[in-house]
């Protein structure tokens, strides 16, 4: 592994490409440094994900070694595209195995990754985030030296089962669901310009006989010595849960007993795994804003003929940016293709209200009118604001979904699929198309879960023995497979240190408790499962569960 | 440009590798137990599994359930492979085998070769060896100065150095295996795959205890006469006839007399059936075993396979469990019910001898009786 530096013809591509991407294009960018790494290294980098160095751990190394199985029996390629790390400086990892125009491009694409994780509105850019995991892993180093392997391993392999469920950006990530101590609620907080409110056991005569009847006094009272309890728990364990916790290795993270090794191998796990919610969020605006610039930025190249092979190239980009059905859909087609038809109808004032309300077809053919901006500005502008959920709402229309082939399937897998005749839209011997109506939201359904199951924290002092209480949240896709709820609540036990209970329900909709202990896991029935806005209002006003 | 990180995937590797070594210790009976005729899948020197499901648990949705999935994690299969020798060592460590015992110490004799040392002349070259030389030879030479930004590296003839190897006497064991199957009864369906595993496993084994090269497995089956077969037929010829076992011991013992330097081979018998013999059968075979077996052969195993209720027969074991008592070191009875026990079979047959002291096995609760005639 080398630097860009030491190799001659990259040094000068990436000035080249550097100098079109900020002082043409006007791109915001960290400091990105460029390595270039053979096949085998590049599988390493991947299996720490990509980072350059993480602790022993026998996870990746069956990744490195299913890798390499599949390598050998053809079931994946052998080289690499590219692979970057965000952050401020950014790390981005060429293969030596590809040639110069293949190096060019990726780096043009690094550009769009660093740019889109500087100023996209979920923040992902963190400073020294690499030097930073790096510190972190060689402080778990220090931590399988104190705990000795065997408790290593396991306390990895319990956390391991809980990295999946690290949601930073969530609605319901630990800032908003976790109050803490040093923080004074506003409840408590005395404002200098208001009046003070007068007490129930004031001698005002408006409070004797004005203020209110005897079922106003008596929730008063409730209310008062609600939010006494709730300081005195707040002061005890020096947090209180005020909604439910999506963040579910957060907390952990943050709250979990655990001794400053056990503590340096949970937070160095996150910091490896917390990116992964920024790019199921944001990957076809992410990978479309690269596709996009690499194009721009390569037309330049290729332009001023720094570097050849531009047929090659376009086979490349056309094989990356292949259309794939929805349910399947390629994030850097889709993205690209949308970008592509943003900055269009931006520049043609398509996106004005004046264009929405036009109702004749023919006009709305016709129009072209002078935009309201720069497009490029109105997109960036797009990045600093909304995600991919958005993104789709906003501007994949049902013209688009037809122009974008999303609704067209091979006829084999449409085969499988058992398509119902009333959908198919037309077909020949090679592809299906289906109706597009539907399709969009089907598209947008898959940003509130993922298709992953949603679990929070609802209660960490359940049954008042500090057990933790997790909520899975219906979302109509199933029940949990049911030969992993025990072992993945013994992982989060062993995490805890505390009795973990688990609040889901059966494949009849009914709701059921599972709890594990140290002697057992047992389940119960749980009549009253509660929907998630019920869980929400219990946990708002302080009640117990069950 | 700041340096280079470090990137190493190897400690992580190995992490990996001893977790399958316990991963596969843990699983070793199961190993053995599903064992079928071709043995495990062998390619080259090493042994091929595939594993399921060697993933964290979590919470994912039942894909079994038809609406679930997406996203999901599946752990699907690994493969991986191990050394065959390693496989071995695993399962004796696991089922406690002791090596079996090798006669003949002394009296074949095999030169073999190993490279102990290095010279300047030879075939193989030693290129780590080479390249320090080289290395020492430039930087003193001034050829290679990295503060002068000189880096060249010439290898003279003189600096090359080639693996030497030297011949070395080392004995060479040879073995004999001889299976005998009973064709009498119907050997076919669950009992047919109980015997198939056994044999398996004691191939390998055997194989593993001499090296492959030295091992000959013969193969000979008997109704009321005895036969020498090929391993395919072993598995296949059948009958309907009568039982006489006897004539198969006798044949065993003048193919190892006749065909064999007998100071020099060590011979194992293993005889399968479903234990029922008639008339004097099972006291000639206590003869045989005790008159020339005894000093023939090094180890005699006799495995009932899913033995038959009796008819008006009497069951092989309980005639020879005699034997059995009194010569231990040589003589082995085991009865084999279910997939499940092959594990218990070979510990009987190759344990030491305190697994003789084990009552054998019973068979499970609920099992059909057999339906004779």
């Amino acid at each position: 592994m080398i630097g860009i530096g030491q190799h001659k013809e990259l040094e000068i591509l990436r000035k080249r490409v550097l100098h079109y991407a900020v002082d043409e294009f006007g791109m915001t960018l960290p400091e990105i440094r460029f390595f270039l790494l053979n096949s085998e290294e590049f599988m390493s980098v991947l299996e720490k994900g990509v980072f350059p160095r993480s602790p022993t751990n026998i996870w990746e190394g069956k990744e490195v070694i299913t890798h390499r199985n599949r390598v050998q029996i053809g079931l994946e390629p052998g080289v690499y595209y590219e692979v970057v790390q965000c952050g401020d400086p950014s790390y981005a990892y060429l293969n030596d195995g590809n040639n110069l125009v293949n190096q060019a491009s990726v780096m043009a694409h690094v550009c769009g990754h660093a740019e889109f994780s500087e100023i996209n509105v979920l923040q992902n850019s963190e400073k020294d985030c690499t030097e930073r995991v790096m510190w972190l892993s060689g402080q778990v180093d220090l931590a399988q030296n104190f705990l000795g392997s065997i408790d290593y391993r396991r306390y990895w392999n319990a956390a391991a089962s809980v990295t999946q469920f690290t949601r930073p950006k969530s609605q319901y990530n630990l800032k908003n669901s976790v109050e803490h101590d040093n923080i004074i609620s506003e409840e408590f907080r005395v404002r200098d310009d208001a009046a003070p409110p007068l007490s129930y056991f004031s001698s005002s005569i408006n409070e004797l006989y004005g203020a209110g009847n005897e079922h106003t006094i008596r929730q008063r009272i409730a209310d008062e010595e609600r939010r006494r309890k709730q300081k005195i728990e707040m002061s005890r364990s020096g947090y209180r849960l005020k909604a439910p916790c999506e963040d579910m290795f957060g907390f952990l993270v943050e709250h979990a007993p655990a001794n400053e090794a056990e503590r340096d191998i949970l937070r160095y796990l996150y910091a490896v795994n917390k990116t992964s919610e920024f790019v199921m969020r944001t990957q076809i605006m992410n990978e479309g804003w690269c596709m996009y610039w690499e194009s721009k930025i390569m037309h330049k190249l290729f332009g001023e003929g720094a570097v050849g092979g531009a047929v090659d190239y376009c086979k490349t980009f056309s094989g990356v940016c292949r259309p794939r059905p929805w349910y399947a859909r390629n994030p850097y087609h889709l993205g690209y293709v949308m970008w592509q038809q943003i900055e269009e109808d931006f520049a043609k004032g398509r996106l004005s209200m004046d264009y929405v309300n036009e109702k004749n077809v023919d006009v709305r053919k016709q129009w072209n009118r002078p935009p309201a901006g720069n497009p490029i500005d109105f997109m960036r502008h797009l990045v600093r604001t909304i995600t991919d959920f958005e993104f789709l709402r906003r501007y994949l229309t049902e013209e688009l979904i037809l122009k974008f082939h999303l609704n067209r399937i091979p006829v084999h897998e449409a085969e499988r699929m058992r398509i119902p005749p009333e959908m198919i839209l037309k077909y020949d011997d090679e592809w299906l198309w289906v109706v597009p109506e539907g399709i969009k939201e089907k598209m947008l359904g898959n940003f509130t879960h993922f298709g992953r199951p949603r679990i929070y924290i609802v209660d960490s002092d359940y049954r008042s023995e500090g057990g933790l209480l997790l909520y899975h949240r219906d979302d109509e896709l199933g029940i949990l497979r049911q030969d992993w709820i025990e072992p993945t609540l013994r992982h989060v036990s062993k995490l805890w240190k505390a009795p973990v209970f688990l609040l889901t329900y059966d494949s009849d909709g009914k709701g059921e408790l599972v709890s594990l202990s140290k002697q057992s896991c047992v389940r119960e029935d749980y009549p009253t499962y509660p929907t998630f806005d019920e869980v929400r209002k219990i946990i708002r006003t302080g009640r117990n569960f069950e | 440009m700041p340096n280079a990180p470090d990137i190493s995937s190897a400690d992580s590797e190995g992490a990996f590798n001893d977790f399958i070594d316990d991963y596969i210790e843990e699983g070793i009976k199961n190993i053995i137990n599903n064992i079928d005729e071709r043995g495990l899948d062998v390619r080259g020197d090493e042994v091929v599994f595939e594993v399921d499901g060697i993933c964290p648990p979590t919470f994912i949705y039942d894909k079994s359930g038809g609406m679930g999935g997406g996203i999901g994690r599946d752990p699907g299969k690994l493969v991986f492979s191990i050394p065959f020798e390693r496989l071995m060592e695993l399962v004796a460590k696991k089922l406690r085998l002791p090596n079996l015992l090798k006669s003949g110490n002394g009296r074949i004799m095999e030169m073999t070769e190993r490279f102990k040392t290095f010279g300047t002349t030879g075939v193989i070259l030693d290129k780590r060896r080479t390249f320090k030389r080289a290395l020492k030879t430039n930087i003193a030479l001034g050829n290679y100065d990295p503060e002068n930004e000189k880096y060249d590296i010439w290898i003279r003839k003189r600096d090359k150095r080639y693996k030497l190897p030297v011949a070395e006497e080392k004995p060479k064991f040879k073995a004999v295996v001889f299976y005998v199957g009973d064709i009498s009864f119907s050997t076919w369906g669950e009992r047919l795959d109980l015997e198939k595993k056994v044999v398996s496993f004691i191939q390998m084994w055997v194989d593993f205890n001499y090296g492959a090269n030295n091992v000959e497995h013969r193969f000979f089956v008997h109704d009321s006469e005895a036969h020498e077969v090929t391993q395919e037929q072993f598995y296949t010829v059948t009958n309907a006839g009568g039982t006489y076992a006897a004539p198969a011991f006798e044949l065993c013992n003048t193919v190892a007399r006749n065909e064999y330097d007998i100071a020099g081979t060590n011979f194992y018998l293993f005889y399968f059936g479903d234990g029922e013999v008639f008339g004097e059968d099972a006291e000639e075979i206590g003869e045989i075993i005790e008159q020339s077996g005894l000093e023939l052969y090094s180890r005699i195993g006799i495995t009932e396979v899913m033995p038959s209720p009796r008819g008006w027969g009497s069951c092989l074991a309980d005639k020879l469990s005699h034997l059995e008592k009194d010569h231990s070191t040589v003589v082995r009875i085991s009865k084999l019910y279910e997939k499940k026990k092959v594990f218990v079979t070979i510990k009987r047959l190759f344990g030491d001898e305190k697994e003789v002291n084990e009552p054998w096995e019973e068979p499970p609760e609920d099992e059909e009786e057999d339906i004779d005639f």
